[in-house]
Formats: structure tokens, C-alpha cells, sequence
């Protein structure tokens, strides 16, 4: 093998002028894949990292009320950020993500803006962030700094750009209309902190809060949570497993309301459990239940129902038409409740809800539920737990509910429109990686190395056609050499590799000079300053350069496949060759 | 924002000896509910600040029996055949161009409008409002002239969170439960928009109010007027809220 080697790289040397004509083509191609690939990686780390993880977070967690996306809220926030911890031990920040469309009226010019939260000194920011907040906002007055400062009206930053158009200046005072986490419309005087010119021209639109300002704003409550943004160390490595674990901690609790029935003039503890009434529940409750009465029983009605056993209504005399209300205990700061209900009607006991217990429909339920979320948990004793192996189990509601995990943007898209349709009442949990959230940008990745990759396999089908040529001329040229080397005992095959070996050592030569070139053109082409201004391509660069992100993998997949295609190519001719008998090559002549 | 149900059936029959706030919600509230099918010719005219005026027409069919109501929109080119569908809890936005039907919500502008689906509802005032009151739990209700028309002045705030303001002010008329303006209030106090009710006409012994004004007072310069034409109270047929008659109306 070792001679083989040696005849193979003295020919390769032999013929010089010819191998460096075919080993730069060879090498440039692989010189724009390894360039191509390492600046289609590069736009997707600076999406990903400059902007996905920012409007999206490394694993995100939303809570989406009344069917509309825009009313994120959840009034267990202790609750889920316990979840976190117990899920993800080294989370690193947890971010409320808020941000509302909104319109600003400044100096005589109103404008539109998004109000969005932030804390820029929060617990978890670490120097690395701060070099990268500096980096992305030069402030011109003030600084984030002083979103925090409680002697000031509610204190905002602007952009150069947003700043004039609305023609405010640092310290002016500032209106707002938006509209609030309950869909009522408020406004608010803002005064002016901070000015800054963002590197960023997205970053141009929001106006940025401390978070708790724009808390207090919006309407949430001490113990609400709006959607969360979880920042991780290693989103690459542990997003979608961080994601999956705390999708399985957020399973939600069967939703109980312990309280005292009032009825006449009787009290009674009662449990109320939300029959939920969408149609595959409203079925199972069909199956499971036998009304022995109601008072109607058209759809409309169905999604009213509010439906106690036979035994318990005869136990406080009640019947359908009748109204009951039920006091019960919050969770949060002694807070009382106290929900009307009308029942609609009797279930044949025996039918798992027997007992001192009230089915009530979603609406009412949930109502009742968020509005003062109870003290009483399912895990909690209670007048009335369910049979968890009955069959009208499946028909009652959680204390959420936790839709399952999306695999892309797509399928994130098509999930927001299901929830907007299906008019659920309970508040839905969703939860999500990066990399499912804005798959979109995996898909660009993805679309521009192909589009290289057939760019550069059209090229190389040239270049390969053109190594075939010069195998043929250089066996046609060697002939009598072969018939001299056949004669004195070389084997075929021996032939055969000689030339395999030759092209291989050739393509690889090429491959990897052709790499160390595609870094020094990296390296070249990332020193260029580009100035973006208001260009949105602007988003691709960090700090005004290109970004390129070569990854080993990719460089070791190209040069083998390069390589490989090569050999491959020599294979034809050189068993051409080495089929020729050493008598009639060493007869030819030309 | 723009309460167009309000409009539409704010009849005037009842008279108040000596009213207290729960009292004229309720009486609004009685006129309010609608007796029978509704169909009408609704014209918004919005004029913003430094921009010409947009003119929305459309066509609206509402019956509350299963809180359905349908707008077909007949102007502007550009919108026209475009509509929105409500029933019971679906709402659905049909875009004429793409022969598509989108869910959405219930707080989704009207043809881009300062109107919204939930200002086709009809929900009552005496569930969203409560009389407001003063450090001596006195209501806030006084007699005054609005113009030469002497009024019930009275302040209300929200009960429940779901509402558009939760702060409010309404004058009615003292001879009979007609509002005549109304101001919208922010938490913060501030006055965010004025309704004036500027014509009625009379339709089956009810006062309906068939101009109305609604003024921006957050952004100076923004208003909407609300014109109702060609009211028919006949009872409309089923097939009318209905995702194939809205395709129909729309070709």
C-alpha cells in the first residue's frame, strides 16, 4: 500500500501545472460551500440569539385567556414559577414578557407604539447581557437606569426615531391609549427617561417600561403572571428538554371550588366542579349522567348547565329553575367570593357525582374560578372529591388547560387559531423551545444551504467532468508506463488504486486548502463594517459585521463528501486502465 | 367603543319620578332589549386628525334570540363583500377576496373602524355598571339642562372587568329615558371619548336614535359619526346568520 501511495503522490507532483489547474477548481468549490454553509449558519445564530431569544425567550411558556392570544395572563404566578424552579433548577432568568400595541400622543403628533416591559438590572442579568444591552442601545439622554425611578410618573424610554416622531424631547411628558389586560381602555401620562439610538431598527418601534410599571399599567395583579420567557445557559443543548419537562410539571389539577351552598335558608358545604362543554366532554357527560329533569334541553342550554345529583336535591329541596349561590374562600390575601348559579338539572344519582357537589359549565366555572381563585385544591379534602375511574372524570375540567407541544411554527400558528375557535374558557398553557417557536428560522437555514449545496454540486459537476477528461488524458499518456509496471508484476487492482488514490489525495488536498481559504474569506469579509441604517437587513449583522458560524460537522461532511464524489468519478476510468493488457500497452504508441 | 346596539333600540317610554341611578340603568337596560328582529343600513363616517374622512357602509342583521347578528359591508370598494358573522359564541370575519372564513374576536376592529364586534352585543348595562358614588355614599346623580333639555346627570362605574371604559357618565333626558350624551372615562380620570345622540326617529312607539357623534377626546381631531337608515324590525328569516347567505350577499 505504501508504494502505492508513494507512485500515486509522484504522479500527482509529476504532472503539477495540471493537478493545481483541477485541484483550484476543486478547492474553490469547496471554498463557497464551507463559506455558504458557515454564513447560512451564521444569520440563523444571530436570529436565534439577537432576536429570537429575546421576542420568544429560549423556552417560553404562555397563558392564553379567553381564546385571545393578546390576553396573556395566569393568576397562580407563585405557583408556575415554583413549576419552573422544580423543572428547570438552573434557569437562569425568568422574563414577563409584555407587550401591547398602544397610541401615543406627544408634543402636537401622535404616533403608534408597543409598550413592552423590561428589567434590565433583574436578578439573573448577568455581565454578558449587560455588555449586550450597551451594545444594542447608545443612550443619548438618561439610561434604563432610570425606568426604575419611582420619583418619576411613569417613566419610559424612547428611541431617537420614535422620540421624534412623536416630537417629545428627555423629561417631557407623554399620553398613551391602550387597552388593558381586561379589554378596557385606559391611558396613562408617561414622561420621557430615556432616549437611546438602538443598533437594532426593530428596536426603534417598542417603548420600553421597567416591567412594573408597565404591570401596574396593564391591569395585572400582584399574583398574575403574564406569559414567561425562560433564559437558559446552553439554549442549543437543553431548550427542547427543558421545554419538554416543564410541559410535563404543568400538567394541570382537576379544579375544585370548596364552599357553602346557600339555598333558602339552608347552608351546606358543596364542592363545585367545571363540567367542561365542548362536545366530546358534553358527550362523556351524556354517557355518564342521567337527567332525570332539567329545565331545557337545546344546545344553547347544554352550555349552560349547572346540574346537581337527585339525592342532593332532595336533600335542599332544589330543582331546575331554582338559584343557589355558593360563598367560598380565596387563596390570595383572605378574599371571599360568592357565585350565583341557576340550576338547570337533576342527575340520576349513582351517576359518580353523588354527593354534595355541582356540576357547573365552563363559563359560569371559570368565571368564578379566575375571578377569585379558590383556596381549595383537588389534592385538598373537600365535600366532594370525584371517582377518578368514573366515566364522567374525562368531562371535568383542570384548573387549566395544557395543550400539547408544538413541533414547529406551523403547527404553534394552527394551535393559536384552534384555541381562538374552540372558545375555551379555562386559561391555556402552552409550552415552547425556541426552536419550535420560530422553526421558520430553521427552515431559512435550512433553505439557504440547499440552495448552496445545488449551486455548488452543479459546480462541481463541471469540475468533475473535467477530472474525468484529465484522467482519460493522463492514462492514455501513461499507457506504456502501465504496461511497464503490469509487466514487471504489478497487479490491476494495484492499477486500478494507484489512480483512486491519485484523485483522492488530489480532491483532498483541495478540500482542505479550499476550507482554510473559506475561513480566511470569512475572516476577511467579517472585518468589513457594514451601515445598515434603517435597513431591516440590518437585524443580520452583530455590530455592523457579517456573521459567519462554521460548524466542524458541516466542514468534515463536505470534504469527505468532495472527496468521495472524486473518487467515485476516477473509479471508470481507472478501471479502464487497469483492465489493459501490459503487451498491448506497452505496443501503443502515439 | 362606538355602542351602535345602544342606537339602535334606545326606545323612550319609561318616566322616573324620583330616579336613582340603578333605576335608569334598569330603565335603559328595559328599552334596550330588543323586542324583535333587527335590520338596518349603518353608515360610519370616521374623520381622523390630519386625514380625510373614511365612509363605512354596511348592512346589519341582528337577532338576540341566539345572539347572532350579521354585517355585510357595501362601501367602500375596497371592503366591500367583506363581513363578519356572530353566532352565539362563534365570530367569524369573511374576507371577500380570498372567499375565507377566520375566527376571531369579539374586541377585532369593524371593516378597520373604531368599532367592534363586542359593540353589536347586547349586554346590559345594570350587569356591567354600577352607580358610582361619593365619600358619603351618596350617588352621583344631578338635574341640569343640556342645552335647553333638562337632564338626569349621573356617574357609573364598572362592576365586572370586561368592559370598554370603567368609568362612565351618562345625561338623560328627565321626561323620558333618552340618553342624550355620554362620556367615557379611563381609571386615571381621564375623558377619553363624548357620544352625543343628535336624532331619533320613532318606530313602533320607540325612540330610535338615528344620528350619533362620537368624539375622540384622547386624540383631538378623531371622530365618528354613526348614521341608521332603513330600520326593519320584521322577523328575519334563519338562513340569514349563516355562513353561505353571508358568501351570498358578498358575490
Amino acid at each position: 500500500m505504501d508504494f502505492l501511495f508513494t507512485i500515486s503522490l509522484r504522479n500527482l507532483f509529476r504532472q503539477r501545472r495540471r493537478s493545481i489547474l483541477l485541484g483550484t477548481a476543486i478547492m474553490f468549490g469547496t471554498a463557497i460551500l464551507v463559506l455558504a454553509n458557515a454564513f447560512a449558519h451564521g444569520i440563523s445564530e444571530v436570529l436565534f440569539n439577537e432576536i429570537v431569544s429575546y421576542v420568544a425567550g429560549h423556552v417560553s411558556v404562555s397563558f392564553t385567556k379567553g381564546g385571545n392570544a393578546n390576553n396573556q395572563i395566569f393568576h397562580d404566578g407563585d405557583r408556575i414559577r415554583a413549576i419552573i424552579k422544580e423543572r428547570v433548577p438552573s434557569v437562569k432568568r425568568v422574563d414577563e414578557a409584555i407587550g401591547v400595541f398602544a397610541r401615543a400622543i406627544g408634543n402636537g403628533k401622535a404616533d403608534n407604539v408597543v409598550m413592552v416591559g423590561m428589567d434590565p438590572s433583574g436578578e439573573g442579568v448577568d455581565e454578558k447581557e449587560m455588555e449586550k444591552y450597551a451594545k444594542a442601545f447608545t443612550f443619548i439622554n438618561g439610561s434604563f437606569d432610570n425606568l426604575g425611578d419611582s420619583t418619576i410618573e411613569n417613566p419610559v424610554g424612547l428611541s431617537v426615531e420614535k422620540a421624534k416622531a412623536l416630537n417629545v424631547k428627555y423629561g417631557d411628558v407623554m399620553r398613551v391609549r391602550y387597552t388593558d389586560i381586561h379589554g378596557q381602555t385606559q391611558a396613562a401620562r408617561l414622561t420621557v427617561a430615556t432616549i437611546y439610538k438602538p443598533s437594532n431598527v426593530f428596536m426603534s418601534v417598542p417603548i420600553f417600561f421597567h416591567v412594573k410599571t408597565v404591570r401596574r399599567l396593564l391591569g395585572y395583579g400582584p399574583h398574575d403572571v403574564p406569559q414567561l420567557y425562560l433564559i437558559i445557559d446552553n439554549p442549543k443543548r437543553d431548550a427542547k428538554r427543558f421545554a419538554d419537562s416543564l410541559h410535563a410539571g404543568l400538567k394541570p389539577p382537576l379544579a375544585v371550588i370548596d364552599g357553602d351552598l346557600s339555598f333558602r335558608s339552608e347552608t351546606i358545604a358543596t364542592t363545585l366542579l367545571c363540567l367542561r362543554t365542548d362536545s366530546a366532554s358534553l358527550a362523556c357527560a351524556d354517557s355518564g349522567l342521567r337527567l332525570i329533569s332539567q329545565t331545557a334541553n337545546d344546545s344553547a342550554n347544554r352550555k349552560k348547565s349547572v346540574i346537581v345529583s337527585s339525592a342532593f336535591a332532595a336533600a335542599t329541596g332544589m330543582k331546575p329553575g331554582d338559584t343557589c349561590s355558593v360563598a367560598f374562600e380565596g387563596k390570595f390575601d383572605s378574599s371571599r367570593a360568592t357565585v350565583r348559579l341557576i340550576v338547570t338539572a337533576i342527575a340520576d344519582t349513582g351517576a359518580g357525582i353523588d354527593g354534595n357537589v355541582v356540576l357547573v359549565n365552563e363559563k359560569d366555572f371559570y368565571k368564578a374560578f379566575y375571578d377569585t381563585w379558590p383556596k381549595s385544591t383537588a389534592a385538598g379534602t373537600g365535600p366532594f372529591r370525584p371517582d377518578t375511574t368514573n366515566g364522567i372524570y374525562k368531562a371535568l375540567g383542570g384548573e387549566w388547560l395544557l395543550v400539547p407541544r408544538s413541533s414547529t411554527t406551523k403547527d404553534m400558528m394552527k394551535l393559536y387559531r384552534e384555541i381562538a375557535q374552540k372558545g375555551w374558557r379555562a386559561i391555556v398553557v402552552d409550552v415552547g423551545s425556541m426552536y419550535e417557536t420560530a422553526s421558520m428560522v430553521l427552515n431559512l437555514e435550512y433553505a439557504l444551504n440547499l440552495i448552496t449545496f445545488i449551486c455548488v454540486m452543479l459546480l462541481f459537476f463541471i469540475i468533475l467532468i473535467g477530472v474525468i477528461n484529465t484522467l482519460r488524458m493522463t492514462i492514455r499518456e501513461r499507457t506504456r508506463e502501465i504496461g511497464t509496471v503490469r509487466a514487471i508484476g504489478m497487479q490491476r487492482v494495484d492499477v486500478r488504486n494507484s489512480f483512486l488514490i491519485e484523485t483522492g489525495l488530489l480532491a483532498l488536498i483541495s478540500a482542505v486548502v479550499g476550507t482554510i481559504v473559506a475561513f480566511a474569506a470569512m475572516w476577511g469579509l467579517s472585518r468589513l463594517t457594514f451601515k445598515a441604517g434603517e435597513n431591516p437587513l440590518g437585524m443580520l449583522l452583530v455590530d455592523g459585521h457579517l456573521f459567519f458560524a462554521p460548524t466542524a460537522g458541516a466542514i468534515v461532511f463536505f470534504v469527505v463528501l468532495i472527496v468521495g464524489i472524486a473518487v467515485v468519478t476516477a473509479y471508470f476510468p481507472a478501471r479502464r486502465a487497469a483492465k489493459l493488457s501490459a503487451a498491448d500497452a506497452l505496443r501503443h504508441f502515439e | 367603543m362606538i355602542r351602535i346596539f345602544g342606537s339602535i333600540l334606545l326606545a323612550a317610554t319609561v318616566t322616573f319620578g324620583a330616579p336613582s341611578i340603578d333605576s335608569l340603568l334598569k330603565g335603559l337596560d328595559d328599552l334596550y332589549k330588543q323586542v324583535s328582529d333587527i335590520k338596518a343600513v349603518v353608515t360610519l363616517t370616521q374623520q381622523k386628525a390630519n386625514q380625510g374622512a373614511k365612509k363605512l357602509e354596511m348592512m346589519y342583521y341582528r337577532r338576540d334570540s341566539d345572539q347572532s347578528f350579521l354585517i355585510v359591508i357595501t362601501g367602500p370598494e375596497a371592503e366591500k363583500g367583506n363581513g363578519y358573522l356572530r353566532v352565539g359564541d362563534n365570530f367569524w370575519m369573511y374576507r371577500k377576496n380570498t372567499r375565507t372564513f377566520q375566527h376571531i374576536n369579539r374586541d377585532e376592529s369593524i371593516g378597520g373602524s373604531d368599532a367592534h364586534g363586542d359593540d353589536f352585543e347586547g349586554r346590559l348595562l345594570t350587569e356591567m355598571y354600577e352607580p358610582a358614588r361619593d365619600d358619603k355614599g351618596n350617588e352621583l346623580i344631578t338635574e341640569e339642562m343640556l342645552g335647553k333639555i333638562p337632564v338626569y346627570r349621573f356617574e357609573v362605574k364598572a362592576k365586572v372587568n370586561d368592559v370598554d371604559y370603567p368609568k362612565k357618565v351618562y345625561w338623560v333626558r328627565k321626561d323620558k329615558t333618552v340618553m342624550l350624551k355620554e362620556t367615557s372615562y379611563s381609571a386615571s380620570g381621564t375623558l377619553m371619548q363624548t357620544a352625543y345622540f343628535l336624532t331619533f326617529t320613532e318606530i313602533k312607539k320607540r325612540l330610535v336614535p338615528v344620528k350619533q357623534l362620537f368624539v375622540d377626546e384622547f386624540e383631538k381631531g378623531n371622530k365618528t359619526i354613526v348614521e341608521i337608515s332603513g330600520i326593519s324590525i320584521d322577523k328575519l328569516d334563519d338562513q340569514i346568520f349563516t355562513k353561505a347567505y353571508l358568501e351570498n350577499l358578498s358575490k
